[in-house]
């Protein structure tokens, strides 16, 4: 099996679950716990926290909320900060955000909407235009699950602040953590992250947030009081480990990873066919993802093709003939035309993704399409 | 107090079969048997009428559930059994009546050596049940609620309160055995439900065209097939793939004609099928102008390739909203409207044609080489288990 969907989720790092499972074994004991044995295992989740503030922060500006997803400190950010007036999302944004914003909407929250320019990067002058001294938040992806455009979102939370100081800026960071190089910028308020994108365990994310406003930030999980009373619920200290293991081990080798990574998207780019594939992502995107398109075919019907010959890729377009659920509302925001944004799969990587795999995938690859093609009478 | 719990069956129009009734009440009895095989009972039988008894209590609703989707079955009762003494019914009957409330007593007398005739007991139980409780009071017209007492032969009485509708209609395996055509859609399943209602054992075949359709799609045709089980005492589901039919069709033809030449394929496909396994029918959950291939042009185009069997098609003067509500009483419904396309719609025209005439549709299919598509069609063959 060739395993090209690594933006949907990564395998999990082996090393850091042994890790983490001997440590479960051994401190099992309740955080809250008031003997000893529960103190030592509250302080293990302290220092798992700073390591992973550190990653991209410091632990004198920014503290770190641990959620059970990245999708929960999504909401958790915008139901706490967008509270009158209006909210400024991208078109790119993660369903966990567009669909949180659509709810803030029906419950009375103005919400707009700020266009994409064609390489899928959120436009700085339209977004600007629709900044105004009512925007309680914004929010923006910091890089998109689907064509791996990379927003600069240091200078566009600059420039948004610059209008309004007081406008809450929050990036979606869920597809940037541990994968490109980036330290939170003073005007960026909120970050959201995920563990399974970079081999941690399905279940655990976190909260990044600037300690100015730790203390407005609303728990989203009411109870007993754990992550100080932001959210309640006993920690899942077996993940959280197994996280900040995992995170250890992806910063360590991130900058390597990202040349490596760079190399092998292009290469692969390189190597299918062009009278089949059109690029969707562009070279200046994450690495992490190539997005393509056989024109006038569906994204699924390829992909079930590559299924059977052992390659799994991420899907654009859905078998579906109801127009609302076969394209992606981001892929038609970049101004794709509907039969490209038809045929569209995505390859993603991680840092295991070797150079054969590349290359056995690349000839699969091309022999699916132009199969796919001829079936099709194309 | 000394009373057993049993659930009574009464049959529905088996009892207008005469020479051949056995016949049908044997299958009857094997189908009731085998819907509740797994839940410990003893099953008693007397002309007309069943007992489920013996039964753990806690399964009374489980037993009637299953009940519910056995056909041949016109209603149901849970009651009491208890020795055939006045007092004994008479606390039976007492238990079973609400707190206040005016009330009825109806007695039938089977046991004609039983010293009271039914309108005396009648009149003594209800009696002694309004001076027993203050609260109660008697509407022979229109009371809150009824207390049946029937008085077998064997010395026992049985002392109930309800009637259930059962599913009705005939045993299924009375009436021959038929294949559906099974989409994933919310036609199909009420077909189905609806010919094992008059005895049918149906069997399902469902067409796909993966690449171009999706596992998902699958999971949902299997799943409509074991609510459909749950009717029919055990279904088959066959299963076709037609992905090359229809690139040959898109390939090679007018554009239109997609849905009315892939239906004549599934057509021929089902027959031969059907003929394999001994199956007497096809059926398919048509509906007289639902959709451009509903017509009765796209139904005479379709009939024509069949060579000797009926196509049933139950469903065909009902409305959308009808087969809606059939669906949902049969418990499909959720099931089918499920977003995954159970039909390629890549190849899908944006006009197909309303009213194809045969002699063009002929000459458009003479561009395939239809038998080899369809030998090909069938080696793809699947039986999957539900």
């Amino acid at each position: 099996m060739i395993y090209f969907d690594n933006a949907a989720t990564t395998r999990p790092n082996g090393r850091a679950v042994e890790r983490a499972f001997e440590y479960l074994q051994d401190k099992f004991f309740n955080p809250s716990a008031l003997y000893q044995e529960g103190l030592n295992v509250k302080n293990d989740l302290k220092q798992a926290r700073e390591f992973l503030i550190s990653c991209i922060s410091n632990v004198q500006d920014t503290a770190l909320v641990f959620t059970s997803c990245g999708s929960e400190a999504n909401n958790q950010t915008l139901f706490s900060f967008a509270k009158r007036g209006n909210c400024i999302i991208s078109a790119g944004e993660h369903s966990a955000i567009h669909e949180t914003a659509n709810e803030l909407k029906n419950r009375g929250i103005e919400l707009r909407i700020a266009p994409l320019n064609p390489d899928g990067t959120v436009n700085q002058e339209a977004l600007l235009k629709l900044v105004d001294d009512k925007t309680g938040l914004v929010s923006l992806i910091h890089v998109n699950n689907e064509t791996g455009s990379i927003n600069d979102i240091n200078s566009l939370a600059a420039a948004v602040k610059k209008i309004n100081p007081k406008t809450v800026f929050h990036s979606d960071g869920v597809q940037a953590f541990g994968k490109i190089s980036y330290q939170m910028g003073a005007a960026v308020d909120a970050y959201s992250v995920s563990a399974h994108k970079i081999g941690g365990i399905k279940g655990v994310g976190g909260l990044f947030i600037k300690k100015k406003l730790y203390n407005v930030l609303k728990p989203y999980i009411y109870g007993g009081g754990q992550e100080n009373g932001k959210r309640s619920g006993t920690e899942n200290t077996f993940q959280i480990k197994q996280f900040q293991y995992a995170a250890e081990d992806k910063f360590k080798t991130l900058r390597e990873d990202l040349q490596k990574l760079h190399e092998l998207r292009e290469w692969l780019w390189n190597a299918l066919d062009k009278t089949a594939f059109t690029r969707i992502s562009t070279p200046s995107g994450s690495p992490y993802i190539l997005t393509v398109s056989v024109p006038k075919t569906r994204g699924e019907v390829l992909l079930h093709m590559l299924n059977d010959r052992g390659v799994l890729v991420g899907n654009g377009s859905a078998c579906s003939s109801n127009a609302k659920n076969r394209f992606s509302r981001v892929i038609l925001a970049c101004g794709i035309d509907e039969n490209t944004a038809d045929g569209i799969i995505r390859i993603s990587f991680s840092n295991q993704t070797t150079r054969e795999e590349v290359e056995t995938g690349a000839k699969i690859l091309n022999e699916c399409a132009l199969e796919l093609k001829k079936r099709m009478n194309l | 107090m000394e009373f057993q719990s049993v659930i009574i069956i009464r049959y529905s129009e088996i009892f207008l079969k005469k020479k051949n009734r056995g016949y049908f009440e044997r299958i009857f009895k094997n189908n009731i048997e085998s819907a509740i095989k797994d839940i410990p009972h003893t099953f008693t039988t007397t002309a007309g009428r069943y007992y489920v008894e013996n039964f753990d209590e806690e399964n009374t609703e489980k037993i009637v559930s299953r009940l519910k989707k056995v056909f041949g079955i016109h209603t149901m009762s849970v009651g009491k059994r208890v020795e055939s003494d006045m007092n004994k019914i008479f606390h039976t009957a007492k238990s079973l009546c609400p707190e206040s409330g005016s009330f009825k007593v109806e007695t039938h007398r089977a046991d004609k050596k039983f010293p009271l005739n039914s309108v005396e007991i009648s009149r003594e139980i209800g009696g002694r049940l309004l001076s027993s409780n203050k609260k109660l009071s008697v509407d022979v017209h229109n009371p809150d609620f009824y207390v049946y007492i029937d008085v077998r032969e064997d010395g026992t009485t049985l002392v109930f309160s309800e009637f259930f509708d059962g599913a009705k209609g005939m045993p299924v395996g009375t009436a021959g055995k038929g294949l559906l055509m099974l989409s994933g859609g919310i036609d199909s399943p009420v077909a189905g439900y609806m010919m094992a209602k008059r005895g049918m054992h149906v069997h399902c075949l469902h067409f796909h065209s993966y690449p171009y359709t999706n596992m998902q799609a699958k999971e949902k045709v299997v799943e409509l097939a074991k609510v459909l089980s749950s009717y029919t005492c055990g279904t088959r589901l066959y299963s076709v793939s037609v992905t090359h039919i229809q690139e040959q069709i898109h390939e090679k033809c007018a554009d239109e004609l997609m849905i009315t030449l892939l239906r004549r394929f599934m057509f021929r496909i089902a027959e031969i099928l059907a003929r394999r396994h001994s199956m007497q029918c096809l059926i398919t959950g048509e509906s007289l102008g639902q959709v451009a291939s509903q017509t009765i042009e796209g139904m005479t185009s379709s009939n024509s390739v069949i060579k000797k069997l009926p196509v049933l098609r139950p469903l065909v003067g009902f409305d959308k909203n009808e087969i809606i509500e059939k669906s949902k009483a049969m418990e499909a419904y959720d099931i089918s409207i499920q977003p995954f396309e159970d039909c390629c719609t890549v190849f899908l025209p944006k006009y197909p044609a309303i009213r194809p005439k045969l002699d063009y549709i002929e000459q458009e299919e003479a561009k395939l080489d239809v038998y080899g598509l369809i030998e090909e069609a069938l080696s793809t063959l699947e039986k999957i288990e539900l």
